[in-house]
């Protein structure tokens, strides 16, 4: 008897401790959250000062986008040291991969996630819709003098405007000049074999498509939606339905300040058409909607003659497919070589506070350090000198045979690219590929497009949330499988879509970015 | 005095039946902690939510949040689509698991019916994921196995992932293929409880296999079967959203014959960053599966009182 009360009790304690285990949980989640309100909006008061008590030693949490790097945590041991010293602070980075950001980014602010740095990007990097929830802290501009001096005096004023959100600025945008416009790493082999000499405009480039349809080899790994329109001198919205697609602008025409709604425009009618002929002759997969390939998958493997991605990449994978395989000749080409060509606005990358940091000031003052200490630049850029890298001169680079285990600009350190400092490539034995690169590059420099005002406009959408909201669900049917050409029938379609879209609200969302556009355009004059 | 005296008795049998009620105890904490403290969460879908003020901060919004899915013009089909799919995998998977547990019982060799309920019941542990992977392999036009097989034969490719028709046959196999080792273990053990004296009083009557099977032990696993159909039912307008979200994935082509309410709430939640909207429509579904769940245990009242679950 007494060994059974002796067991009772002790399963009673074991199920008291569990329950508080779990109820703990809940409670230090809401505690959190209340505090994160009220944290905000007391410490936007509280700037002036500027001087932060640096004795108590602080680790910052920074998430980052993207795949960590085998040699990732020795680099960042060393930027530790440094900062350890400077400010007493050292930082822990937690990555989230491309596979999962779209998913987890808004978790980790609904979730109450403990972090203080968190890098941004206008609309493919959540930037509108966190701010929109409330999510990143506002930073003032006494805030950024005070604990940012010289991220305030390197970037331009321009970049600041750019970040504005109703008059308020939530990220630190990098500050380089990054070209918004894809170009396509092609096989030169098929090419030649197709007796394709060049892809400079649509109808080349269409041509090319055909050709490889009809030798029986894939061209790519879905239609050609962004280089039908840049073709045509147009451009995706900031903050419209479909990441931009669906309402698009003539950014090469700073006079036309009109909207095109995909619909109510014959040109996605006429891609349309040309799509379904397209993927009927074979020159794409019938799978592309349920393959999970990478961008460069198909390239790489042999499986699709072209990528297309923006110029870095595409340079990246075009140097590794003819590593692996030198036969196959891979080129760039830019099939929208016509037009002046765009800047991509400054919030494309960058940083922001999370608005329930416990460390705001430290966080913003190791920012300071990552954009403009050029050895932590450089070293979040490259790694560890000797081993990734070494130096040549004062403003280039060579990579060592090491740089694998921590490439090059690829550990998200986007979000502070400082052209001041940013050192440039020393190539020693340069391929073909580098040289139409840097050729292509100088062109594009020196080819830039005027301004369109709407450049920098970005449409927010909480007004009309809910037909906005509708608006994304009634594309989800129609819209992937009519850009990459696999509907049965193309006029059916499209008239199901426009039925859909109607019911779902599309004319409140177009008028209400129209009624804020025109406000922007009347706030910039 | 009574109500005193109740108070009483219930202390006393609680003492009574201690063992019994610590027993019980995970499982309602468990249910208290995974089922009730959630729910309070349903205020969700009447709020506009923001990260600064939480569950409970962020400002109320009345019913805006539940327009959105009538106003997507998806809510009939998904909700179409999610019924029609879990009646098919009710009727599909109940009929199949009783008639394999029934042959199992029937096989003589004991080695072979060991083996065989094994492999039935291995599927069961794939986890959805691989099982996409798997029918991506199977049905892909490019490297798929049924059209290598298919051209093999002389046949013209077929591209699945274009053909909507194709995957209603396509996901009700799956779900079958994974669940019925599984789901048969609930009726072996129905069937095993069934009082032997029955068959050989059958036998002695001169029954037959088929006659034993449809007079005796179909009769008699009645009441099993009727409880395991009530807690399905209960479930009908969930969609398996792992199934669907791993097979099919973010293919336009197919929703029309594959999206489900969980799909479409899923991808709500990921393109608009909408709390508030998708925990509308989970609130939706809850409401239509406690609905049916009540209608349906009195309806199965009626026919018979033992039946019902509660």
């Amino acid at each position: 008897m007494k060994k059974n009360m002796k067991k009772a009790t002790a399963l009673c304690l074991s199920a008291a401790m569990a329950v508080g285990l779990l109820t703990g949980c809940g409670s230090g989640d809401s505690g959190s959250a209340g505090g994160s309100s009220t944290g905000g909006s007391t410490d936007g008061g509280a700037v002036a000062a500027g001087e932060v008590d640096l004795s108590e030693p602080v680790e910052l949490t920074m998430y980052l986008l993207g795949d960590k790097s085998a040699d990732f945590d020795e680099v960042y041991a060393e930027i530790n040291k440094i900062l350890a010293e400077k400010l007493n602070t050292t930082v822990k980075v937690e990555f989230l991969s491309w596979g999962e950001h779209d998913t987890k980014y808004s978790l980790l602010f609904g979730g109450g996630e403990d972090f203080d740095l968190i890098f941004t990007a206008s609309s493919w990097g959540h930037y509108e819709s966190t701010v929109a929830m409330g999510g990143l802290y506002p930073l003032s501009e006494e805030f950024i003098q005070a604990y940012a001096p010289d991220i305030w005096n390197v970037v331009p004023e321009l970049a600041w405007d750019q970040a504005k959100i109703d008059g308020t600025i939530y990220m630190v945008p990098n500050y380089q000049n990054e070209f918004g416009q894809d170009v396509l790493a092609v096989r030169g082999d098929l090419m030649e074999e197709y007796g394709i000499s060049q892809i400079t405009n649509w109808d080349e480039l269409m041509e090319f498509y055909k050709a490889c349809a009809e030798h029986g080899q894939y061209a790519s790994q879905g239609g050609p939606w962004y280089q039908y329109f840049q073709a045509q001198g147009f451009s995706v919205t900031g903050g419209a339905p479909q990441g931009g697609e669906l309402i698009l602008y003539k950014t090469q025409d700073p006079e036309d300040l009109n909207f095109y709604y995909l619909l109510d425009w014959d040109g996605f009618t006429d891609y349309c058409h040309q799509m379904k002929e397209l993927a009927d002759m074979g020159a794409w997969s019938q799978d592309v909607l349920s393959s999970s390939d990478e961008r460069q998958t198909g390239l790489l493997t042999g499986r699709a003659a072209a990528m297309a991605w923006n110029l870095g990449s595409c340079k990246t994978y075009a140097k590794q497919a003819n590593t692996e395989h030198p036969e196959w000749n891979v080129t760039l080409v830019d099939p929208v070589s016509a037009w002046p060509k765009k800047v991509n606005s400054y919030i494309n990358n960058g940083m922001a506070i999370n608005a329930a940091s416990k460390n705001k000031e430290r966080a913003m003052m190791v920012l300071n350090e990552f954009y403009t200490n050029p050895t932590i630049n450089d070293m979040t850029r490259f790694g560890i000198e000797g081993k990734h890298w070494e130096a040549v001169g004062d403003d280039q680079y060579k990579t060592l045979e090491a740089s694998s285990g921590f490439g090059v600009d690829s550990n998200c350190n986007w979000g502070w690219m400082n052209n001041e400092i940013k050192r440039t490539e020393y190539i020693e034995d340069r391929t073909a590929v580098d040289d139409t690169y840097d050729a292509m590059l100088e062109a594009w420099d020196n080819n830039v497009k005027p301004d369109h005002i709407y450049d920098g406009f970005n449409f927010d959408r909480t007004p009309v949330e809910t037909q906005a909201s509708a608006v994304e669900a009634a594309l989800g049917t129609y819209y992937s499988p009519l850009v990459n050409g696999l509907v049965d029938d193309v006029d059916a379609s499209i008239e199901q879509l426009r039925a859909d879209l109607e019911s779902a609200g599309i004319r409140d969302v177009i008028a209400e970015m129209e009624r804020q556009a025109a406000e922007y355009v009347a706030s910039k004059q | 005095m009574n109500n005193k005296k109740g108070v009483k008795g219930f202390f006393k049998k609680a003492y009574k039946y201690r063992a019994f009620l610590l027993m019980l105890l995970p499982a309602v904490v468990y249910t208290l902690v995974f089922a009730y403290y959630p729910m309070t969460g349903v205020v969700l879908a009447f709020k506009k939510y923001n990260f600064s003020g939480g569950i409970w901060g962020s400002p109320w919004n009345g019913i805006e949040n539940f327009k959105f899915f009538f106003q997507s013009g998806q809510a009939g089909l998904v909700t179409r689509n999610t019924v029609l799919y879990n009646v098919a995998f009710i009727i599909i998977n109940t009929v199949t698991q009783i008639a394999v547990a029934i042959l199992l019982t029937e096989i003589r060799g004991k080695h072979f019916r060991k083996v065989s309920q094994s492999l039935m019941f291995l599927p069961y542990f794939i986890s959805w994921v691989i099982v996409g992977v798997m029918a991506f392999n199977i049905f892909s036009s490019d490297y798929g196995f049924l059209n290598r097989l298919i051209t093999a034969l002389g046949g013209e490719k077929i591209a699945f992932y274009t053909k909507p028709k194709a995957w209603p046959f396509i996901l009700v196999f799956f779900n079958l293929w994974k669940g019925v080792g599984y789901g048969s273990v609930m009726y072996l053990a129905a069937i095993m409880g069934i009082d032997t004296s029955i068959y050989e009083a059958a036998a002695i009557d001169g029954a037959n296999v088929f006659q034993r099977i449809f007079k005796v032990t179909i009769p008699m696993i009645m009441p099993t079967t009727i409880i395991l159909f009530l807690l399905s039912i209960g479930g009908i307008f969930k969609g398996n959203f792992d199934m669907f979200y791993n097979l099919v994935g973010t293919n336009g082509l197919l929703y029309n014959y594959t999206d489900v309410i969980d799909t479409l709430t899923f991808r709500a939640l990921v393109t608009n960053n909408n709390y508030g909207m998708s925990a509308a429509v989970g609130l939706f579904q809850s409401v239509l599966c406690f609905i049916t769940v009540v209608l349906v245990n009195k309806l199965v009242g009626r026919y018979d009182k033992d039946y019902t679950l509660f």
